[in-house]
């Protein structure tokens, strides 16, 4: 024995486990892949259309995908984490139902998901409908689409790992005994378009790690079964063995009478058998580390099959069918409000009609107006809102939208038929006119549903019965000039508000003026004022010589600017004041040398005092 | 002081009031043939209406009304939603304008305008809010430099002015910002009679970016030659050709032609 090569084994055999463990906390990549059930259906089939988005939790998806001649409607998601080699994947799968509007070939454009901030385009998908009822079976599983059934836990409820590389198996089993499948449906006799619940199972060895692949593959010409949800799993005990079981339920009917004999359901997975030590790990020293038990497996690809089912479909009946009868077939009840029962004028007014009960909700049409004298009417929208996981139970609502032509007191009524497989007899159900208060001619309203964004191939109404179903207004008599530009890019606006703006402003300096002068005007000019007095009672020496010394000392404080000649000036006529005043109490005028010597010494001249 | 006073009040009444052009003859004969199913005499009478060189600088959202009610007879349905865009432009208050543009808008596939611009416009007339706001604004403002200086009991009353001025100018400017006409030179109604293309660059070579509906009003964003790069303001943008669309303000002002 070579010990560097059994060394460089051993590390081989730690180092595989830990790189996939590392690989598995990786940044998942995000990919986004679009997928149909059946490339090829017949008219009056459905098909379903599923968006795979890997390595995000969640992604924005178009509600519809517009493709001419299809109609293509999201009716769920499901999540789904897989294991593989101890890598964690998460992904998610929105379905789409594809209906044919007609028969031809289609090309399903790419549809734009965003998802972790990006936005991912799917390529095309082709897609044929025909009407020679004789279409091919869904092609097999390819290895691009290995994925678990919806909602299939990770690595699956079996441990083990899973060997990529097919290998042969080296052992013999019985492999009826390593899984089979069984199916229910409680009605082999049913009505065309009635829906009945199927029950399919497979059963897995519990023993033995499984890997599933693909999808359950179940159905035949000339029915419809919708998308199965998440399975449910369990074990079970047959013969002295486990099973691991898997349960999926599901929803089928029949769209044309006769006898059928569905195909049995099959399921394909992957299943690890135990095997021998491949070559290069025969080493003992490996056997050792390993606990004495080889650790590897043999892949084993399996085809689990159910048994068949044979159907027995009744046609509807002719006799008794009500006109409006659109292919609704279960038990419903109906229910129909007024949104707002008081619009403006020419606001539009939604009714909406409420179908409840159980049955092929999907295949049902809408329900007909009654009683529409007065009223426009636009296809209403419809909105289905399911109770239960295989869209069986719920209600779905049919929002008309309405305008009154002429004033309305009462919405229209509505009828709806279904057919009753129970009691094989047709039923209509009636929905009473609701009182409302609805008129025509007021404002723009806006019709909700009925306003949609502009389809590229929507064409302008020109039709003369389209124009002269519109015209009901009469003709404006007078005419009235109005501007084309708004006022406030109008000149004469703009120049009135500058007015204003002036007139406040001077209106504010008028009140302020008048408010001074009110108060005596300001201390400048009380002083201007008292100079003057002053000037002229001293250039007219009319008063007594006192008074005309108590006028020039006032003058001089007033006006002479400080220095020492003010000073000494203002000194000695205060002196020869007090004499005159406290002195001689001469009352008469100064002399006129005193009254000039005065005169010169204020620096005031006859044309100054003037 | 007097002569001012009489032109401020001569230019409210100017703004606020619309003159009254009188009835011509020849629109009360349009409207009898109109009337009696003769849309295609109306509707030239109209045209030819609308060239008179009173209508230059001013519209008159009758004859706008009318034109589109003889547009509709005639089957030219897009014609008459641009009609009825420029009643509603010149009164958008206008109910039977609203009505008809809304009913031909819902025919054709296309959104009907409904946002706030819309309701106050059609609640008020946004001439009346911006004069008449801008009147009342001023009133408080004038009021409240006299109280300061000359009333003495004056705080409730200053608050009054306060308030007037904060209403009056308010909705003056509500109504400048409701006004469809402020934005109106920069808006256009795709005439063509087919879906319109709306291209990547301006070149008929350029990748397609969409389709536009016939009668769609769109914001003409930018122009280049006989190009414009148009927005329909719901996502959709790209280059048009200038003829497909109809300005809805066209140079002239006076549209009897377009």
């Amino acid at each position: 024995m070579n010990p560097t090569g059994t060394i460089k084994r051993l590390a081989v055999a730690l180092l595989l486990p830990m790189t996939g463990f590392v690989s598995s906390l990786e940044a998942a990549e995000v990919t986004v892949s679009a997928e149909l059930s059946r490339p090829q259906i017949s008219q009056g089939e459905m098909a379903e259309l599923q968006l795979k988005v890997t390595g995000a939790q969640q992604a924005d998806v178009p509600q519809q995908i517009q493709t001419d001649g299809l109609q293509i409607r999201l009716t769920g998601q499901s999540t789904q984490v897989q294991m593989v080699n101890f890598k964690v994947s998460s992904s998610v799968v929105y379905s789409y139902i594809v209906m044919p509007l007609r028969t031809g070939t289609f090309t399903i454009p790419g549809v734009t998901v965003t998802a972790d901030g990006r936005q991912f385009r799917t390529g095309e998908l082709s897609f044929k409908v025909d009407d020679s009822r004789a279409v091919a079976p869904p092609p097999p599983s390819t290895a691009s689409q290995v994925a678990q059934p919806p909602g299939m836990p990770p690595g699956i409820p079996m441990p083990g790992f899973q060997q990529r590389r097919p290998r042969p198996a080296p052992q013999r089993i019985d492999e009826s005994k390593l899984a089979f499948g069984e199916i229910s449906c409680p009605k082999k006799t049913l009505y065309a378009g009635e829906m009945t619940p199927v029950e399919i199972r497979f059963y897995f060895d519990a023993r033995y790690p499984v890997q599933v692949r693909g999808r359950v593959d179940f159905g035949c010409e000339g029915i419809l079964v919708e998308r199965f949800p998440d399975p449910k799993q369990s074990r079970e005990d047959r013969d002295g063995v486990t099973y691991n079981v898997l349960t999926f339920h599901s929803l089928l009917s029949a769209v044309k009478p006769g006898s059928l004999d569905v195909a049995p359901a099959k399921l394909d997975c992957e299943m690890q058998l135990p095997g021998g030590l491949p070559p290069g790990f025969d080493d003992p020293v490996f056997q050792q580390l390993m606990g004495g038990q080889s650790g590897f497996s043999q892949p084993k690809e399996l085809s689990v099959k159910t048994s068949g089912l044979h159907l027995e479909v009744l046609p509807l009946p002719k006799e008794g069918k009500p006109d409006s009868f659109a292919g609704a077939v279960g038990q419903f009840d109906i229910d129909s409000i007024i949104t707002n029962p008081h619009p403006a004028p020419g606001d539009p007014v939604n009714l909406v009609v409420k179908i409840g009960g159980r049955g092929n909700f999907k295949g049902m049409g809408a329900p007909v107006l009654t009683q529409t004298d007065g009223w426009r009417s636009y296809p209403p929208n419809d909105k289905f809102d399911s109770s239960d996981e295989l869209s069986y139970t719920g209600v779905k609502s049919f929002d008309f939208t309405l305008i009154a032509q002429q004033p309305q007191k009462e919405s229209p009524g509505c009828d709806f038929s279904y057919f009753d497989p129970t009691t094989a007899r047709y039923v209509t159900l009636t929905s009473k006119p609701l009182p409302l208060t609805a008129s025509p001619g007021g404002p723009a309203p806006v019709v909700a549903g009925a306003v949609s964004a502009p389809s590229p191939d929507s064409k302008p109404a020109r039709s003369p019965a389209t124009s002269h179903a519109l015209k009901d207004g009469e003709p404006m008599s007078g005419i009235t000039l109005r501007s084309w530009t708004t006022p406030v890019h109008r000149n004469e606006f703009l120049i009135a508000t500058l007015a204003m703006a002036i007139a406040t402003a001077g209106l504010v300096g008028t009140l302020a003026y008048m408010r001074v002068q009110a108060q005596g005007g300001t201390a400048s000019s009380r002083r201007r004022k008292r100079l003057s007095e002053l000037r002229s009672l001293l250039s007219a020496n009319t008063a007594d010589a006192g008074s005309s010394y108590e006028a020039a000392l006032e003058y001089a404080e007033l006006e002479l600017p400080s220095s020492e000649h003010r000073d000494t000036l203002i000194s000695g006529l205060t002196e020869r004041r007090d004499l005159l005043k406290y002195g001689s109490g001469d009352l008469k005028p100064l002399s006129e040398g005193e009254h000039r010597e005065l005169m010169e010494s204020l620096k005031l001249t006859k044309a100054k005092s003037s | 002081m007097k002569r001012l006073t009489l032109l401020l009040i001569l230019v409210a009444f100017y703004t606020v009031l619309s003159v009254r052009a009188g009835l011509p003859e020849d629109f009360a004969a349009a409207n009898e043939n109109l009337a009696s199913g003769h849309a295609d005499e109306a509707l030239a009478t109209y045209k030819t209406l609308l060239t008179h060189p009173n209508f230059r600088t001013s519209g008159s959202a009758e004859i706008w009304y009318n034109r589109g009610l003889a547009e509709m007879e005639t089957g030219d349905t897009v014609e008459a939603s641009l009609s009825f865009r420029r009643a509603l432009l010149l009164d958008p208050a206008s109910v039977p304008a609203r009505m008809q543009l809304t009913k031909i808008l819902l025919a054709l596939g296309l959104p009907v305008p409904d946002g706030w611009k819309e309701r106050t416009s059609g609640f008020l007339h946004p001439e009346v809010m911006i004069v008449g706001g801008a009147v009342v604004g001023w009133i408080g403002a004038l009021s409240l430099v006299v109280l300061i200086f000359k009333a003495s009991r004056r705080r409730g009353l200053i608050a009054l002015a306060l308030l007037l001025i904060v209403v009056g100018h308010g909705a003056s400017v509500l109504g400048t910002l409701a006004d469809p006409r402020r934005t109106a030179s920069d808006k256009a109604v795709l005439t063509s009679k087919d879906p319109v293309t709306l291209r990547s660059t301006p070149a008929d070579s350029a990748t397609e970016s969409g389709k536009l509906d016939p009668g769609a009003l769109i914001s003409i964003l930018s122009r280049n030659g006989t190009w414009w790069y148009v927005s329909t303001g719901l996502g959709q943008s790209g280059w048009i050709h200038a003829n497909t669309a109809t300005p809805l303000l066209s140079s002239s002002k006076a549209k009897g032609s377009s």
